[in-house]
């Protein structure tokens, strides 16, 4: 096979230059190219998702037959945030933190407790059938594990293309079967592959087929949910320059979703962290790392190990003390007040909105302060 | 490493990721037709021995059924003669004569009808109750899950046997074939039912169900594209060894005195009548439930071709 | 803690002799539609008080070359093809199933990734660990019982007294870690095997845990084998890494070395992949295409698909070749061994 194989990673290296034709949307958003320390792409862009006071409770019932409930879990307990054109919003936090059921409620998976999304101005809990119907075109979602988003029983052609089966105005019947492949080519997957099926695949190819499918609508947002944490190091990379490109050729949004807050800071362009089922801190990327001024904020950054042998042991050291309280009974006030080494009696009290406390960016804590934890080089 | 192994690789090299986007033409994409999950499954039935030998036992037993003449070497099942009672199989009388001296292999054929009409009438309500209460109680939830759940438990509680001999003896349905198979299937349902239920739910929670629902596909969409595909598999290969169970049992019901009787012709009449004659003419036995046994094993042959053909993990 | 002498601790163990010694293990697995070849010929060696990470992606036989040293595979389909696993000197592989007990638990221990599936929900924590001084030692069970309590406030699970008698649900996921790190050194293990021991806790927690595993190691001075996927884990816990891929080690030395300046394209190709906390970065350079089937090895240098500075055919030096000839595990520079033939020039040297 050596013949065959020898010259192609020059090949693609070359070919990528020229990229763009074929599948690319109206007007492919100015800033192609790579991302590297430029300022947040699309900071001018227009409002196209506003989140306030979002809450979702889950009941918690006892009982087979008479069902009561005994309580709620407080999954997600009022998030306000705003995503704008072509911009990338990262959300991260660890589990149980609610960034999950966020990701859910925005694609109408579940209905919110209380609340409001809105879309272009418009309240998606509000929405009749076909606005809705709309909505679900133009966001999308990518999920976590490759293995359990696949049905093992379709080809990967009808998977793609279930979308178009569903709005049956996005794609006219007799391309189909084209368009299907040049999504797969689109995003790194030879087309004739179509007839396959999904267990035929790795993990890093089933995330591109996940990719496509959220494609094939042409949607204007993209929630993804954890896309990359099931995969090898190795093939993460290609997953997330992959999402890269394609925002820049569609330009799409995301809301990207995970705990791998490298990968996060990476990608994202403004940042919020989440703690049992709040936003305790927001900005831009550089802002929430840079200069945390959320404690819980500070503790997270600091536990992430450094892969640089020069930069191990020059970041700050902050170890938290015992386990994330239980959503269905959070502590008053302050939620990560059990576990602050700044807490006072006013955080057991007033629980701290999400302002800017002079830090340049919002905190929720009564006592922000910006601390450098992780060394820049 | 295999051809294809190989083909993969050199494209793997291309999808990389240090370069995601590709020249706009880069690959030709005019490799004609879309497969589907049905298509598939059919041309890896083809291929399968195992099913086609089951399809040719199940047709010449469904053969058997429509003109049994045919089989039965030109003798009448009612052509009977007193002298010839519980006579051994010779070369004249393949199985031999039964108790009343009538020809058994005539009979034995003649029996096909009955039993077969019986087991697939049976299995055919068994799996359309079985199917559509699972895949409602497991996708709608809620009360009504709670509900049908319950009934379910209801049926449970009543033997087979018992039900249908209950049913059977009040006369609502009289005592025909098509009585007995109902009076069957409405005792037989549950287990197909649960097995629906429990399917539905585990694929209800799925990434890919979630999927298909944030993008906007109606339920009917999401029950047939995705949960039914999914959960009918195991119901399959249920439903095809509950064929034999079902004719056997009518069996048991004629000897309470309420299914099938003389002179009506079944393999079921034929093995309860042959038990008693066990020890003197173990041929009674013997030839009805052969041919039971492989007409059941001949539907356990495809329910199995199908299964596997229906889940693309199995194919090589 | 000190990081020993890099010259000398990954060839011969740091300074003195080595507590276990894996030589030339070979691990496949004879399944129905193939043999995979999951572990292709691997050493190393530890010495006490030395941390070793092994670095893998899924699939690379880290895990695996663990279980064969606990003698936990599956087999079959799992066979030891070939190699030995020595234990003070002396190979396990050879000895009979009752002297190897004896080694598997006062000698080695494991903890694994997932806490809750490998304690018994019905019997108490307190109860788990106690079993370890009954069966091995056979101590009374009041005994045993004092001895867990000690052990679950050595691993500094808060109220140890009065959650002796829980059951491992009552735990959330980082205590459970701290179970299974308590039973796995209750017999004072010389060596503890950790397999992913952090990777299904979230990152504040497996900064606890991390932290937890080093102040034991240093207290106790056991060896400690880390296999993980986590760079990062890798950079702040170990002194020595070995870096594994289809079923070899491709790439060894200290993480200061091989982390700092790396002797194999696969290296290279991780450490350019992984994006960083501290700066956004520029574009990532990922690996090309899929980490290999192991039922179906590539030819040569495993890594040649995938390698960006591979030589085939007439830019090959002669004997060189990377998609004919195997490169062998070999001394580079002093203090480090990598499995390229042109490691010299990955490194710059």
């Amino acid at each position: 096979m050596s013949d065959a194989t020898s010259g192609s990673t020059a090949a693609s290296s070359a070919r990528g230059t020229d990229r763009g034709a074929g599948w690319a949307r109206t007007e492919p958003s100015g800033a192609a190219g790579a991302a590297s320390q430029a300022p947040p792409r699309a900071a001018a862009g227009e409002t196209l998702l506003e989140i306030r006071g979002l809450e979702k409770h889950f009941p918690l019932t006892q009982g087979v037959v008479f069902r009561r409930t005994v309580g709620h879990v407080r999954a997600v307990d009022g998030v306000d945030l705003t995503m704008r054109r072509g911009e990338t919003v990262g959300l991260v936090g660890e589990s149980g933190c609610g960034k999950s059921t966020v990701s859910k409620l925005l694609v109408a998976l579940e209905k919110p407790t209380a609340g409001e999304i809105l879309y272009k101005g418009r309240d998606v809990a509000r929405m009749n059938r076909r606005a809705l119907k709309a909505y679900r075109r133009e966001v999308q979602i990518i999920f976590q594990d490759p293995y359990a988003s696949l049905n093992p029983r379709m080809t990967v052609g009808d998977i793609v293309s279930e979308g178009w089966a569903v709005h049956t105005d996005v794609a006219p019947k007799k391309g189909r079967l084209q368009r299907t492949q040049e999504l797969l080519d689109r995003v790194g997957l030879n087309p004739d592959y179509v007839n396959r099926y999904p267990h035929q695949f790795s993990g890093g190819q089933r995330q591109r087929i996940g990719i496509a499918r959220a494609l094939a609508l042409r949607p204007e947002v993209i929630v993804c949910d954890e896309p990359v944490s099931a995969l090898d190091v190795s093939v993460q990379a290609q997953v997330v320059n992959l999402l890269e490109d394609l925002q820049d050729e569609f330009g799409l949004s995301y809301l990207f979703i995970a705990h791998d807050l490298s990968v996060v800071r990476h990608i994202s362009d403004r940042v919020a962290v989440m703690y049992l089922g709040r936003v305790v801190e927001e900005g831009t990327d550089e802002q929430v790392y840079g200069s945390p001024s959320h404690p819980y904020t500070q503790a997270l950054l600091s536990s992430v190990p450094l892969h640089e042998p020069h930069l191990r042991g020059q970041k700050d050291r902050i170890l938290l003390e015992g386990d994330v309280p239980s959503p269905a009974d959070p502590p008053s006030g302050c939620r990560f007040r059990t576990r602050c080494w700044k807490a006072q009696d006013i955080c057991a009290q007033e629980p701290p909105a999400l302002v800017d406390r002079g830090q340049g960016h919002p905190s929720a804590c009564h006592f922000a302060e910006a601390r450098t934890v992780v060394p820049t080089e | 490493m295999t051809e294809q192994q190989q083909m993969d690789l050199r494209r793997d090299e291309v999808e990389a990721g240090a370069q995601t986007g590709l020249a706009s033409p880069s690959v030709d994409v005019t490799s004609g037709r879309q497969n589907s999950l049905w298509g598939d499954a059919w041309r890896d039935l083809r291929r399968n021995p195992l099913f086609w030998i089951g399809a040719v036992l199940g047709l010449s037993f469904l053969l058997m059924a429509l003109v049994p003449q045919l089989f039965a070497r030109g003798a009448d099942p009612r052509d009977c003669d007193l002298s010839n009672s519980n006579q051994k199989p010779s070369a004249e009388h393949w199985f031999g004569f039964d108790q009343q001296g009538c020809d058994y292999l005539a009979n034995v054929v003649h029996g096909a009808r009955n039993s077969l009409i019986i087991g697939l009438l049976a299995v055919a309500v068994v799996l359309v109750l079985g199917v559509v209460v699972g895949a409602i109680a497991g996708f709608y939830g809620r009360w009504l899950d709670g509900l049908l759940s319950r009934l379910t438990d209801i049926f449970y509680a009543l033997p087979l046997i018992l039900g249908a001999l209950v049913v059977l003896r009040s006369g609502i349905l009289g005592r025909g074939v098509v009585a007995v198979a109902i009076a069957l299937a409405a005792f037989g349902w549950m287990t197909a039912m649960r097995l629906v239920r429990s399917q539905v739910i585990a694929v209800k929670s799925s990434d890919y169900v979630a999927a298909a629902r944030a993008m906007g596909a109606s339920n009917r969409r999401i029950l047939v594209r995705h949960i039914l595909p999914n959960a009918v598999a195991p119901v399959l290969v249920y439903t095809t060894i509950t064929i034999g169970v079902l004719i056997a049992a009518e069996a048991t019901l004629t000897f309470l005195g309420v299914g099938l009787q003389r002179p009506a012709i079944s393999w079921g009449l034929q093995i309860e009548n042959g038990q008693s004659l066990l020890r003197t003419a173990p041929h009674l036995v013997l030839f009805p439930s052969l041919v039971l046994t492989l007409t059941v094993m001949a539907f356990i042959m495809m329910g199995d071709a199908l299964r596997d053909a229906l889940d693309p993990r199995q194919r090589a | 803690m000190t990081r020993p002498d890099p010259t000398t601790s990954v060839l011969t163990g740091s300074a003195g002799t080595p507590v276990l010694e894996v030589d030339d293990l070979h691990v496949e697995f004879r399944t129905r539609s193939g043999v995979v070849n999951a572990v292709n010929g691997i050493s190393y060696s530890l010495a006490e008080g030395q941390t070793l990470a092994i670095l893998g992606e899924s699939g690379s036989g880290k895990s695996v070359s663990a279980q064969a040293i606990m003698g936990i595979l599956d087999s079959p389909p799992a066979v030891i093809t070939g190699g030995g696993i020595l234990f003070e000197g002396r190979d396990l592989l050879t000895q009979s199933p009752e002297e190897q007990r004896k080694v598997r638990g006062p000698g080695i221990s494991m903890i694994f990734q997932d806490a809750l599936s490998s304690l018994n929900p019905v019997y108490s924590v307190g109860y788990q660990i106690g079993e370890m001084f009954r069966a091995h030692r056979g101590t009374s069970k009041r005994d045993a019982k004092k001895h867990a309590v000690e052990l679950m406030d050595r691993v500094r699970i808060p109220g140890a007294a009065s959650r002796v008698d829980d059951f491992p649900h009552q735990f959330s996921g980082g205590m459970r870690q701290r179970v299974m790190i308590a039973m796995a050194i209750a017999l004072d293990p010389r060596v503890l095997i950790a397999d992913e021991p952090t990777t299904a806790l979230d990152v504040t927690v497996q900064a606890q845990v991390m932290d937890l595993l080093k102040d034991l190691q240093r207290d106790t001075g056991m060896g400690l084998v880390l296999i993980t996927h986590d760079l990062g884990v890798v950079n702040e816990v170990a002194d020595d890494v070995a870096v594994m891929y289809a079923g070899r080690i491709v790439e060894r030395g200290t993480v200061d070395d091989v982390f700092g300046n790396p002797a194999h394209p696969y290296t290279e190709g991780l450490m350019n992949s992984v994006p960083q906390v501290e700066a956004k970065g520029g574009r990532l350079q990922p690996i090309v295409g899929q980490p290999p089937n192991l039922a179906a090895i590539p030819s040569g240098c495993p890594f040649h698909p995938r390698c960006a500075r591979r030589r085939l055919g007439a830019d090959a030096a002669p004997g060189r070749e990377c998609a004919t000839d195997v490169p062998p595990l070999r001394l580079v520079v002093p203090g480090r061994e990598a499995a390229c033939h042109y490691s010299e020039e990955v490194l710059g040297v």
